[in-house]
């Protein structure tokens, strides 16, 4: 499954608990959803580069068993920016659960 | 399977900048390795762990799409580079800056004196070129280095270039539309482009004509 437009929200969630490489974020985006949220890998890094672009993380140059591995974090507008999605989501989310219990 | 990962590259990195295509198949390699090592701690053989790290890229059709959202095209990358050539070779010589601000001044001085003198005709071709020439080679001059200084400027060039136009083609605009949009094309190009960068490029990374 995958919801369009919710891989930065998930990326920066990813990013929140403590920095890491595109790899490592892709592998833990799909292991908390327990593989529901099944994207492709290759287009982890373009939204990468947005939440880069947009201020919302940075990278830096980390080693990993011996090989440079670029890292990302997120700053404090890319927290800023989660904690607005979360809500947002949340009532999204509400919202939804209200319309298809009551059918 | 390499050669599966090359074709994956060359497809994704397709006309992205030399930087830009340098940048992805670093990162894509560094995913593909850590892909790959994972898969063989799970008992996978070679050539299965390969092939299981390039089918977890996804389509390299649709990763182009969207790297080309984010990172500067090989076009995006030659206008900076002419833009960055044309400042460079005018601020190496100062005497072609004071030519630039000098000649749309003297056009507009001339329109004035020559409208007072009656030739309307000559003065409003002078009143043009002068407006052109401020508007387009002055512009880079001007201390408009900030966003907000730039979101006034950029709709008050437009509104002049427009003025011109109509001031140039009067009621015949119209007529000569054919003309005006095959030579306003290049320039409605460049603008399209600069839109495109300044979506890609972090502010702080601005050349001056981006804000232009």
């Amino acid at each position: 499954m995958n919801f369009r437009g919710t891989l930065p929200t998930l990326i920066l969630e990813a990013l929140e608990q403590e920095p890491s490489h595109g790899y490592r974020i892709a592998q833990r985006i799909k292991q908390r959803s327990e593989g529901v949220l099944d994207f492709k890998e290759g287009t982890l890094y373009p939204a990468l580069h947005k939440l880069e672009n947009d201020g919302l993380v940075e990278s830096y140059e980390g080693v990993e068993k011996g090989r440079s591995r670029r890292y990302y974090r997120i700053t404090k507008s890319g927290r800023g920016m989660l904690v607005k999605d979360r809500a947002e989501w949340r009532q999204l989310s509400r919202a939804v659960t209200l319309i298809l219990e009551e059918a | 399977m390499i050669m599966e990962l090359e074709t994956w590259l060359k497809q994704a990195t397709r006309h992205l900048s030399s930087d830009s295509t340098a940048q992805v198949r670093i990162e894509i390699r560094e995913h593909y390795e850590s892909a790959r090592e994972s898969a063989m701690t799970t008992g996978a053989t070679d050539c299965e762990a390969d092939r299981l790290a390039v089918a977890a890229l996804g389509n390299a059709k649709t990763a182009n799409r969207q790297y080309r959202r984010v990172l500067l095209t090989s076009d995006e990358a030659g206008l900076l580079r002419e833009a960055n050539w044309e400042a460079r070779a005018v601020c190496s010589r100062p005497w072609l800056k004071w030519m630039f601000l000098a000649i749309p001044l003297v056009a507009l001085a001339a329109a004035c004196a020559l409208f007072l003198t009656g030739s309307t005709a000559v003065a409003r071709v002078l009143l043009i070129g002068g407006i052109g020439m401020g508007i387009l080679c002055a512009a880079p001059f001007l201390p408009i280095y900030t966003q907000s200084r730039a979101r006034v400027f950029r709709p008050v060039k437009w509104v002049v270039l427009t003025g011109m136009l109509v001031l140039a083609f009067g009621a015949d605009a119209l007529k000569w539309s054919w003309l005006l949009s095959s030579c306003l094309w290049p320039m409605a190009w460049i603008e399209w482009t600069r839109i495109s960068i300044r979506r890609k490029l972090p502010v702080a990374k601005w050349p001056k004509q981006l804000y232009l």
